[in-house]
């Protein structure tokens, strides 16, 4: 009785054991179902390194891509491109339209350059290029910089002792970073960008006239007030 | 009046440091096809060991060569050849671990997702007698890259593309690697 069982049980693990793969049938051969999971990654970034494989500059570039930690992970987060000229496909798509060697662009996944630096372009060092990279990023996202005398001023603020409600309030969770899948995530950029000094200077000139204006203006009506001799 | 003339000269000087726009020519519009493999690295179709044609090795070495995977490609380009059915293939890239992934079900979303992801990937035609590679597919229009034609993509409405490949067995390839960057725009 026993050997029948075992027999059965046997007989029934075989068949388990077979009958996945007689699933799918094509063309008389026999191929396995294959779960595999695709990568959705249509909204990643590209950033390219261009340059000739010979170029120290070139491999010095690429190495941080590999060796610097901010770097590196940002390459993990995008589509990475190392391209050299003895290539076709620098021939065809980077050639007619890069500026020097060594290049490294960054775009969206629509090709828009987000940004671009050509040979001394290129920032001196890994973290020179992290930031701007950093910067780009930011731009694209509409992110405000922390300028340098604010994130001070922050700072000296968090040093001062304040009143401690009682009892501490239960922290929020932290929001979730509004992402859509495809931008990298960077450190914010420091520096106030170049733009902003024209509708500064605008402020600046709207401001002299109507100070200019104002005076004249006062002058008129203290004239007018004045009672004549 | 002086105090204004010198405010209206600082926002000049400002305005006359700003970057000039790029010369070099960027497209308006998406690139098509979305897999614009150069010519230079289309493989053409060749008989294998055994006389047979290799169409299916020609295009997948065409998108690894896309995908920036030279030395794969090249590998396989004198490594394989012959005619290919789906499991066989399979069997054959696990073993030179090639990241890759296949359905032999018709299932357009392969396609779509090939496409989208600008990697492209292999289809079958002509009733399962041939492989080529897909290398565009939106909501009207599909092209594909013939390896016994390299010359030229060839655009065909989408249903057509679609119809053609359910019948030809439905079997769709494609290596999974870093599609080339888009042109910039």
């Amino acid at each position: 009785m026993n050997k029948l069982l075992l027999c059965l049980l046997c007989a029934l693990a075989l068949f388990a054991a077979v009958a996945p793969c007689c699933a799918d049938t094509v063309n008389g051969v026999l191929s396995e179902e294959r779960v595999v999971s695709l990568p959705n990654d249509q909204g990643k970034w590209y950033i390219s390194v261009v340059g000739d494989s010979n170029d120290a500059r070139y491999n010095e570039i690429l190495g941080w891509f590999d060796n610097t930690p901010s770097l590196s992970n940002l390459r993990g987060q995008v589509h990475f491109c190392p391209v050299t000229t003895n290539t076709a496909i620098y021939t065809e798509r980077y050639a007619p339209n890069v500026k020097a060697l060594p290049t490294v662009r960054m775009q969206k996944p629509d090709g828009t350059v987000v940004y671009e630096a050509a040979g001394n372009d290129i920032p001196m060092t890994a973290g020179g290029l992290n930031s701007a990279l950093a910067k780009a990023v930011n731009a694209i996202r509409g992110l405000r910089p922390v300028l340098p005398w604010r994130r001070d001023a922050d700072n000296r603020l968090k040093k001062l002792e304040r009143p401690q409600p009682q009892p501490q309030p239960k922290p929020d969770p932290t929001p979730e970073p509004i992402d859509d899948g495809g931008t990298p995530d960077m450190e914010p950029a420091v520096d106030l960008p170049g733009w902003i000094a024209a509708p500064l200077c605008g402020a600046a000139l709207l401001v002299g006239l109507c100070w200019g204006y104002g005076r004249k203006l006062k002058e008129k009506i203290k004239a007018k007030l004045t009672p004549a001799k | 009046m002086k105090r204004i003339a010198l405010v209206v000269l600082l926002l000049a000087v400002t305005v006359a440091g700003c970057n000039v726009p790029s010369a070099a020519p960027r497209p308006a519009t998406a690139e098509r096809p979305t897999v614009n493999v150069p010519l230079e690295l289309r493989q053409r179709n060749w008989q294998g060991a055994q006389g047979m044609g290799s169409c299916t090795w020609a295009s997948l070495v065409s998108l690894l060569r896309w995908q920036g995977r030279y030395y794969t490609a090249d590998w396989i380009r004198q490594n394989e050849g012959d005619g290919e059915w789906p499991a066989d293939m399979a069997e054959r890239l696990d073993r030179a671990h090639v990241r890759y992934a296949y359905v032999t079900n018709g299932d357009v979303r392969f396609l779509e997702w090939a496409c989208r992801t600008r990697r492209g990937c292999g289809i079958t035609v002509k009733g399962g007698q041939h492989m080529v590679a897909l290398v565009h597919l939106d909501a009207k229009w599909a092209a594909i890259l013939d390896n016994n034609d390299v010359e030229r993509f060839i655009w065909v409405p989408r249903e057509t593309l679609i119809a053609e490949w359910k019948a030809s067995d439905g079997w769709a390839i494609a290596p999974i690697y870093t599609p080339a960057a888009p042109l910039p725009r």
